[in-house]
């Protein structure tokens, strides 16, 4: 910086105009000078902006000099590339040719913003076949420095010297070996060049420069920035940064980033490369940064300073020479991992740099979802058959099959099938789309499988080392273990990792800093956010991810399985004492499930839906009832179309001890709980109303259970009643069913299929991808809800409810309750809370604080317009 | 040079050697009739799996002596040749899509951020240009692999176009699925199994490095 300073005065009065008429070394902008010359990223292109910014922050930065854009043609000049050549030299106190402490130069061009498709950089301009061996011999190997050099002859043959391009690449296919290719592109440019490739180093400059804008000129340049929505004229800064020699062993270059993408924590991560710099360093060969032989101090400090500084997290470029580090180039970070994302917003918030609302904008609830990914349940009894690369996203458990042939077969019947091959050629690619998951034994992360497997958005582990395949006997080894096919396996395509047997498959827990941050959230937002649970275990789930209660508990789940028989005896009994002595042991059943929920709840709100499944799920198949006077009840009891016939209140008023045994096993369960001294604020719902006699009825069966059960232990049970808003008439009806309610949920999915009389199953196969193709709809409305038909009835029925009952609680439990869109339009329908899967909370918990922190902005801004009128 | 480069069938009894081979490189049919894959099936050459054709173990030795060039000839050496200038190549294409799906800290892809994926589209631009000298040194002795640069040119004006799905995607003719089947093609010609083809990339990819 120092030496910057001293070369200011003569060269640069500051805010003198730029013009190629003026004398050639005053288009000439040292690293660092741009500001105090009136020149911004326009000019300086955004490496010279970067530059100046680093050396305005007191940062080490390598010497080199920038020609601004509008004038760096003039490059081209022989006289302004002397005097670049001078300035470069005079900057980092070497000379171009001493032997001593040798120096090339590396040309590099910079748009006014980070953009793809810029032409390579031009390194070891300098160089000459008199002088390469004596510069290999300060480095100590050779490949690197020919490789670089005839990277740089091929683009100035083929830009400045007019060698057509299909006889140089004939010449590199024909010589591989990096010193005999500059000895054939020197000759080539000599046979067929416009001049032959010169040993001065203005003139290899200018040659360079030359090079570098007729490529930025070339059709497929030009192709580039179309694709990027960019001026076609767009004009490039140039830069000219000194290339000091020295040793492989205390020379080099390297890349870090602020943060480790795993942990989002600060700690320098990155890599470091021995030797001669180059364009495009190859991945997964450097060094790790603690091998540095001068530590990372230096190099922490600047990246602290930077992400201080832009408030996000930064990546450098570095050289390293003689030792010390000097920075090459700084960016902030556009798209951080999100992990680094989320612990930064966290940082700068808890040091105060950010303010929280701020720190909660910055994490978008689809990135919350992506936190939070699938992933095996672990135990840590698992039975670890082998770890190979993580090749592609995803957790996934299904029996092994050893080719595609059965793959295909296997899946036929909806089986889950993991495809295992010790390679992969295109005869794997068909059992890989049929698998849900793919194991390789060799291949990397980017091998053809692993491309493939992620083309079709499979889980993939890769290189699995020691996996062998025997087709003939159809087992794969794992080393010592023996799988054979058939066999279930659960993989892990983050971690690599593969198990024997079947693992669940859950929902990882937020990372601690995103707890907090969603706790920020909470702290942001109105409306509330509950879970759809069904038993004690999910509610426990959920609420360690944050729901405030349970939106929705349905109650079929305690008809099924075993307790089948009970409901069945309930339905098609013969006399009424067999249907009492059913319902008897039902109700004792349920009574254990609410007891075991409500205290999983504890002091929550707990929202349980009365029996609502269709009629069908409970009846026996055809020909498999024990006799046939109950096979002649149930034929009589079939529907054709179960989904829109005897369901919910429907059921319950013709079997009318359901609902009573229902309620009654609820409140003598919350009885039971409050004696522990939990209370749970208790919802009871009445599921598929439409008409308002409905749900007067059902709620009398409710009112006389808790009568029932207050006569038989003595506690008057508190509890709301309410209905599921779920077909149009209730929607339509909303001010007269209020009458009879004191909540609302709407049963977005049901609602929806209602309203555009859709049956879900059969037009999400058939109908709504091609509509959505066609444009006719953006998102499937069983996904995003459509607040055009199915909005507009909800909103309809809030209105109309909170004319009747002002104070009337409003929800939603469908899926939409997940969704960030359809959040969004709840909040802004003033409703009361969105109840959605577990899995979904952390997620609805951020969409509700954006969905507030939007209408925040909005008012304000209203406000400031309407105070500008 | 036509005769010498397909190798023409030996083998009397099957029925269509250019439609085993079609198969065996792209390694299933899908939405083909009935009459185009009858005849291999009836050979068994062939096996249906519900919508997909697949090549039986039979099919794939067949490809693989129609294929094969004769040990130690000319042709055998001038292939090898641009085998080995393709090694250097494939790998970069295989990184160039990874690139396209994953950002390099392992997330998915999602498209949202331009400069990068103008960036990925770049490295594919230099991956075409690199291995167009070497498809138009094959042509020279590998009768029809001109198709290749074709329908890898036709991929990339499909993704240049917008359809994402053209660079990576296993369901289409993307760039990816030809670029597969031509390395396919490669191995079956030159007999080298997979094992050697990776243990030769790596070695020519590391010796690149210097």
């Amino acid at each position: 910086m120092s030496v910057a300073d001293r070369e200011a005065g003569p060269l640069a009065p500051s805010g003198a105009p730029l013009a190629p008429s003026e004398a050639p070394g005053r288009v000439l902008v040292p690293y660092g000078q741009g500001r105090i010359r009136g020149l911004d990223a326009e000019e300086l292109g955004a490496h010279g902006a970067a530059m100046d910014r680093l050396v305005a922050l007191g940062l080490p930065v390598v010497p080199g000099l920038t020609v601004p854009a509008g004038v760096s043609a003039s490059l081209c000049e022989p006289d302004t590339a002397e005097a670049a050549v001078v300035l470069v030299e005079q900057l980092s106190g070497r000379r171009i040719g001493d032997r001593g402490r040798p120096l090339l130069l590396r040309l590099s061009a910079s748009a006014p913003t980070e953009i793809a498709g810029l032409p390579p950089d031009l390194a070891c301009l300098g160089l000459t076949p008199g002088n390469a061996d004596e510069l290999c011999a300060v480095i100590g190997r050779a490949e690197a420095l020919y490789e670089v050099w005839a990277a740089t002859l091929r683009m100035t043959a083929e830009y400045a010297l007019d060698v057509p391009g299909s006889v140089l690449d004939d010449a590199l296919l024909d010589t591989p070996e990096p010193r005999a290719r500059v000895e054939a592109l020197l000759s080539l440019a000599a046979r067929h060049g416009s001049r032959p490739v010169p040993d001065d180093p203005a003139q290899q400059l200018a040659l360079a420069a030359r090079a570098l804008l007729a490529r930025w000129d070339s059709p497929r340049a030009r192709r580039s920035r179309r694709a990027q929505r960019l001026p076609a004229d767009l004009p490039l800064a140039l830069h000219v940064q000194a290339l000091r020699i020295g040793p492989a062993g205390r020379s080099g270059y390297g890349t870090a980033v602020s943060r480790d993408p795993e942990t989002g924590r600060l700690s320098p991560r990155g890599f470091f490369f021995r030797g001669v710099r180059r364009s495009a360093p190859p991945p997964h060969t450097g060094e790790p940064l603690d091998r540095l032989a001068g530590g990372t101090a230096l190099l922490e400090h600047s990246l602290l300073t930077l992400e201080r500084h832009l408030r996000a997290p930064v990546s450098v470029d570095f050289e390293v020479r003689d030792d010390e580090i000097s920075l090459l180039a700084a960016s902030a970070q556009l798209r951080p991992p999100l992990r680094t994302a989320v612990c930064l917003a966290a940082d700068l918030a808890r040091d105060g740099a950010l303010g929280r609302e701020e720190a909660v904008r910055r994490i978008t609830p689809g990135q919350v979802q992506e936190l939070l990914h699938p992933q095996l349940r672990l135990t840590g009894g698992e039975d670890l058959l082998v770890t190979g690369l993580p090749a592609s996203p995803g957790a996934a458990t299904g029996v092994v099959v050893l080719s595609s042939e059965r793959a295909l077969e296997v899946a036929a019947d909806g089986t889950r099938v993991v495809l295992v091959a010790a390679e992969t050629t295109p005869a794997d690619v068909p059992g890989m789309l049929a698998s849900v998951a793919v194991l390789t034994g060799s291949g990397g992360i980017a091998s053809h499988a692993a491309v493939v497997a992620r083309g079709a958005g499979k889980p993939a582990v890769c290189g699995a080392e020691g996996l062998r395949v025997d087709l003939a006997a159809g087992t794969v080894r794992f080393g010592e273990r023996v799988v054979r096919e058939g066999d279930p396996v659960s993989l892990d395509g983050r971690t690599g990792a593969v198990y024997a047997g079947a693992l669940s498959v859950s929902v990882a827990g937020p990372p601690p800093e995103l707890s907090t941050l969603l706790e920020w959230a909470d702290g942001t937002r109105r409306l509330g956010v509950r879970v759809n649970a069904d038993t004690a275990g999910e509610v426990d789930t959920a609420l360690a991810l944050g729901a405030e209660g349970v939106g929705l508990c349905r109650t079929e789940h305690q008809f099924l399985g075993e307790r089948l028989p009970l409901i069945r005896r309930v339905l098609l009994a013969a006399d009424p004492a067999a249907r009492d002595a059913a319902l008897l042991e039902l109700e004792r059943a349920q009574h254990e499930d609410f007891r075991a929920l409500l205290a999983a709840v504890g002091d929550r709100p707990v929202t349980v839906r009365l029996l609502d499944a269709p009629l069908h799920e409970f009846l026996p198949a055809p020909g498999h009832a024990p006799d046939a006077a109950e096979e002649q009840r149930a034929a009589a009891l079939r529907e054709a179309n179960p989904m829109l016939g005897l369901r919910g209140v429907r059921l319950a008023l013709l079997h009318e001890r359901l609902y009573p045994a229902q309620a009654e096993a609820l409140f003598t369960a919350w009885a039971d709980v409050a004696a522990t001294g939990v209370r749970p604020r208790l919802e009871v719902m009445i599921p598929l109303v439409s008409l308002p006699e409905e749900l007067a009825a059902a709620a009398a069966y409710v009112r006389g259970a808790a009568d029932a059960v207050a006569a038989r232990t003595g506690v008057e049970v508190p509890y709301r009643l309410g209905t599921m808003i779920e077909t149009p008439r209730a929607a339509l009806l909303a001010g007269e069913l209020a009458e009879h309610a004191e909540f609302f949920s709407f049963g977005t999915n049901d609602l929806t299929q209602l309203t555009y009389g859709f049956s879900r199953d059969d037009v999400e196969r058939q109908v709504l991808a091609s509509y959505q193709e066609r444009g006719f709809l953006t998102a499937s409305p069983f996904a995003r809800l459509d607040p055009h038909g199915v909005g507009a009835l909800v909103a309809l029925a809030a209105e109309r409810a909170r004319s009747v009952r002002p104070g009337i609680k409003l929800g939603v439990c469908g899926e939409h309750g997940g969704d960030p869109e359809s959040i969004a339009f709840c909040d802004d329908l003033g409703l009361d809370y969105v109840s959605c899967s577990a899995h979904r909370v952390p997620v609805a918990r951020m969409a509700a604080a954006h969905s507030a922190l939007r209408q925040r902005q909005d008012e304000e801004r209203h406000h400031e317009s309407g105070s500008a009128r | 040079m036509q005769s010498a480069a397909v190798g023409l069938p030996d083998a009397p009894d099957e029925p269509d050697s250019e439609a085993v081979v079609d198969l065996v490189l792209r390694g299933m049919w899908r939405g083909r009739p009935e009459s185009e894959h009858r005849p291999l099936v009836d050979a068994g050459l062939a096996m249906v799996k519900g919508p997909v054709v697949l090549p039986t173990e039979r099919a794939k030795a067949a490809a693989a002596r129609i294929l094969r060039v004769p040990a130690g000839s000319e042709q055998e050496e001038r292939i090898t040749a641009a085998y080995e200038a393709f090694l250097p190549v494939n790998r970069k294409i295989r990184d160039v899509c990874t690139a396209w799906q994953c950002r390099p800290d392992g997330s998915a892809n999602d498209h949202s951020d331009d400069t990068y994926d103008a960036e990925v589209r770049e490295s594919l631009e230099d991956v075409h240009e690199a291995i167009q000298p070497v498809l138009r040194r094959l042509e020279r002795v590998l009768a029809g692999s001109g198709r290749y640069l074709t329908a890898l040119a036709e991929a990339l004006d499909r993704f240049d176009d917008g359809e994402p799905a053209w660079l990576a995607s296993p369901l289409c003719d993307s760039y990816h699925t030809v670029w597969m089947r031509l390395h396919q093609e490669l191995l079956l010609v030159l007999g080298i199994s997979r094992a050697v083809d990776e243990a030769l990339e790596e070695e020519l990819v590391t010796r690149s490095r210097g």
